[in-house]
């Protein structure tokens, strides 16, 4: 298996070809279908780095609105940093993770929502309260735009590690698997070949053979009936008639069998084709039967 | 959620309400200041990139500068990190991690 | 009578407190302030002032040290005062501290509630606020502890032993218990205040009535869709100001700012608050600083009294928060919020 030659190590026999070919077909709707769920997410991916782009400048934005609230809070109650850092207790902000579908990859998509009590409620009661609820929700509003921005950078990490993936399946696929495939067809094919012109060569050779014992059984009758009829036309010829007529009908059923041999070529061959891979498939793995011995078995 | 910043981000990131206590008294935020060594910054993170119950993490981006190389290591999707700017420090899309990935994709 | 003796005992510091007063940035400096571009801006604007010294040795700008140095500043101006004061002042200036004593008490409580290293809770204490107990606070593990041994000892003990008892720092929110100090204490130093007569009281009086009608107008307005009951709200009304009794009676009935409006109606000076609310680019917040202002320069225009050193100090809040306003508006490029600040001179 090495450079441009590369191929399985199968038997060459028409059911591999077929079995091959199945698989050549499917590699190329595989390849065919990887491409398009490449190209959708790639699709995908764009948008969500032209979204992750607006998201983050929009987050710099939003930031400053929030953090500027915070000044306000801080010009109206003073500060409040250690207040509100010790009244924590449970979030009330929270994400859940939710799966959304895109071509067959699962990306997360956090969702935010509200739980449980307000724990600063009452911060600011006497002087600024309102300021800091304000801003508490100008942060709230923050927090949400950073969880979008979260889904999207976390959906960016999974799809750039996805395509990726998809992208090298395609490749071997396209570089490897199908050139593979193809190689191995065409080496059957061409092995196969090669066995149809040997057995054909082979025909040809026995067709030859029983040509000329043939021709010889026939000088030889002929001779003999020659020599025979020398005899009867010296003796009488009744006996020897009854004689000559069996051994001619015999010669013919003879002859009509090697015909049919002959002119039954691709079935028989078919038949021993089968033949063959079963003796192939039995002994695939090993591959003992090399080329050399096929010709020994027919 | 949790949160590593300044003490305003900080202020108002609990605001919001993300602020939470575990029984074993851990909190999902760290408030970073000038005193606060660069280990206790980096336990932290590590902390919180371990932790189950934290999908997002949420950093002041002067204070990512600084443990820059893990954040850098930190390439699986679970948590998100995300860098935000402070009140001092405004946003600049040429540090984030995310975006210099971006621009190395599109070979800007 | 008052004003014969006063000059030998307390002459000297009202005139230190108007020699202070004259450096108050004036309405030009905070235009000046305005028109910044960076605070580098703002350090050299600031240096023709008061300020300069202190800013001059900040190689970093950034207005949270702003704010911090500003604040020393103003402390210092008034530690020297308080010692250079001689009785009754002395004591009318402690009364000043004890506002900041209740916020760093509540600060003391929280962190000890939250089971946190009190000393770090030290550092954040307002410097005013700073009483010689304090750091025995910090001794203090659990509430009931941090009530009986030390609490009894601060200036603040008796606002503790008349409204809260040891149960209640464990239960109530932290937020009423930092109101139901302010309300004692308010009421304490109105009648203080009282005890002076003349000028002092006058001027006060009009000065913590304000101040206390505030609380219970931003309580009020603060405590709508919360959990807190209409009876605890009532609760937490200071008894002094103007709107007391009937005003704070309503206050305590209302369910959303329109009946507020109706019951301020009643007086001239806090009708205006309310005016135009909607639309109007300035806070309830804002108009309750800007009266606070008005009033502050008002105790400016008379001689002899106390409250001066009142108006003093709270001015001197005002314009360190319209400085950090300022700088917090230029820092983070928010010019168009930057005139919300309000001009003392």
């Amino acid at each position: 298996m090495s450079g441009a030659n590369n191929r399985l190590a199968v038997f060459p026999t028409r059911m591999t070809l077929s079995v091959m070919k199945q698989k050549l077909k499917g590699a190329q709707t595989g390849h065919s279908l990887l491409k398009r769920k490449s190209e959708a997410l790639t699709k995908r991916f764009r948008d969500i780095v032209k979204k992750i782009d607006d998201a983050k400048r929009l987050m710099g934005k939003v930031m400053q609105v929030a953090s500027f609230s915070l000044a306000e809070v801080t010009y109206i109650t003073g500060d409040i940093g250690y207040q509100v850092q010790e009244s924590v207790k449970n979030a009330q902000f929270r994400v859940r993770a939710k799966q959304e579908n895109v071509s067959g990859v699962m990306l997360p998509v956090f969702e935010s929502y509200q739980e449980g009590a307000n724990a600063n409620e009452l911060t600011g009661l006497g002087r600024g309260g309102q300021q800091v609820q304000k801003c508490k929700d100008t942060y709230i509003k923050a927090v949400e735009t950073l969880v979008e921005l979260a889904s999207l950078q976390t959906a960016f990490v999974i799809l750039d590690e996805v395509i990726k993936l998809t992208n090298r399946r395609v490749n071997a696929i396209e570089h490897i698997i199908i050139p593979r495939y193809e190689n191995t067809i065409t080496h059957i094919i061409s092995e196969l070949d090669e066995q149809d012109r040997e057995e054909f060569f082979r025909l040809k050779k026995v067709q030859g053979k029983k040509k000329q014992a043939a021709a010889r059984d026939t000088l030889e009758r002929e001779a003999r009936q020659a020599e025979e009829a020398a005899q009867r036309s010296a003796g009488s010829g009744d006996a020897a008639l009854t004689g000559k007529g069996s051994g001619h009908s015999a010669d013919a059923s003879g002859h009509s069998v090697a015909a049919s041999g002959h002119s039954a070529d691709a079935s028989g061959h078919s038949v021993a084709g089968s033949d063959h891979t079963a003796t192939a498939s039995l002994s695939e793995p090993g591959d003992l039967l090399g080329g050399d011995d096929e010709d020994v078995i027919f | 959620m949790a949160a590593i910043g300044d003490e305003d981000s900080i202020t108002g990131l609990l605001l919001a309400g993300i602020g939470h206590i575990d029984s074993h008294q851990r909190k999902n935020f760290l408030v970073v200041d000038a005193k606060t060594p660069l280990s206790t910054v980096e336990e932290a993170f590590q902390g919180f990139t371990k932790r189950k119950d934290i999908a997002i993490i949420l950093i002041n981006q002067h204070i990512a500068e600084e443990i820059r190389p893990l954040i850098e290591e930190h390439d699986q999707a679970f948590p998100t990190i995300l860098e935000i700017p402070s009140k001092d420090h405004p946003y600049d899309p040429e540090k984030d991690s995310v975006l210099k990935r971006v621009r190395r994709l599109f070979g800007e | 009578m008052e004003a014969l003796f006063y000059n030998a005992d307390d002459g000297y510091l009202e005139g230190i407190v108007r020699g202070y007063r004259s450096s108050i940035l004036t309405n030009s400096a905070y235009i000046n302030l305005t028109q910044c571009e960076t605070l580098e801006d703002v350090k050299l604007q600031l240096s023709a002032s008061d300020y300069g010294p202190i800013l001059q040795n900040e190689p970093h700008m950034s207005t949270s040290m702003l704010s911090q140095k500003c604040t020393d500043k103003m402390v210092q101006e008034f530690e020297y005062i308080r010692a250079h004061a001689v009785a009754p002042l002395q004591q009318f200036l402690d009364y000043m501290t004890y506002a900041y004593m209740i916020d760093n008490v509540i600060l003391l409580i929280t962190g000890t509630l939250h089971e946190r290293d009190t000393r770090e809770l030290l550092d954040r204490c307002h410097p005013l606020g700073v009483f010689d107990s304090m750091p025995a606070l910090c001794v203090a593990t659990n509430v009931a502890e941090l009530y009986n041994s030390v609490l009894v000892e601060t200036p603040l003990a008796p606002y503790f032993k008349d409204c809260l008892s040891a149960e209640d720092l464990d239960e109530m929110n932290i937020e009423i218990i930092r109101n139901t100090l302010y309300k004692a204490y308010l009421e304490d130093f109105f009648s203080f205040s009282q005890t002076f007569g003349g000028p002092t009281a006058e001027i006060m009086a009009e000065l913590l009535q304000f101040e206390a009608d505030r609380r219970s107008l931003n309580i009020t307005i603060n405590s709508f869709g919360t959990e807190l009951t209409k009876d605890d709200r009532a609760k937490l009304f200071p008894h002094i100001g103007r709107l007391y009794p009937e005003g704070n009676l309503k206050l305590a009935k209302a369910d959303d700012v329109d009946q507020v409006k109706a019951t301020c109606d009643v007086f001239l000076e806090y009708r205006q608050f309310f005016d135009s609310m909607s639309g109007a680019t300035k806070t309830l917040e804002d108009r309750f600083f800007e009266y606070e202002v008005h009033l502050n320069k008002k105790s400016f225009q008379q001689q002899f009294h106390y409250a001066i050193f009142y108006s003093f100090l709270k001015l001197k809040e005002q314009e360190i928060r319209n400085i950090v306003w300022i700088s917090e508006c230029i820092s983070q490029g928010q010019k168009e919020r930057i005139n919300n600040y309000i001009p003392i001179f």
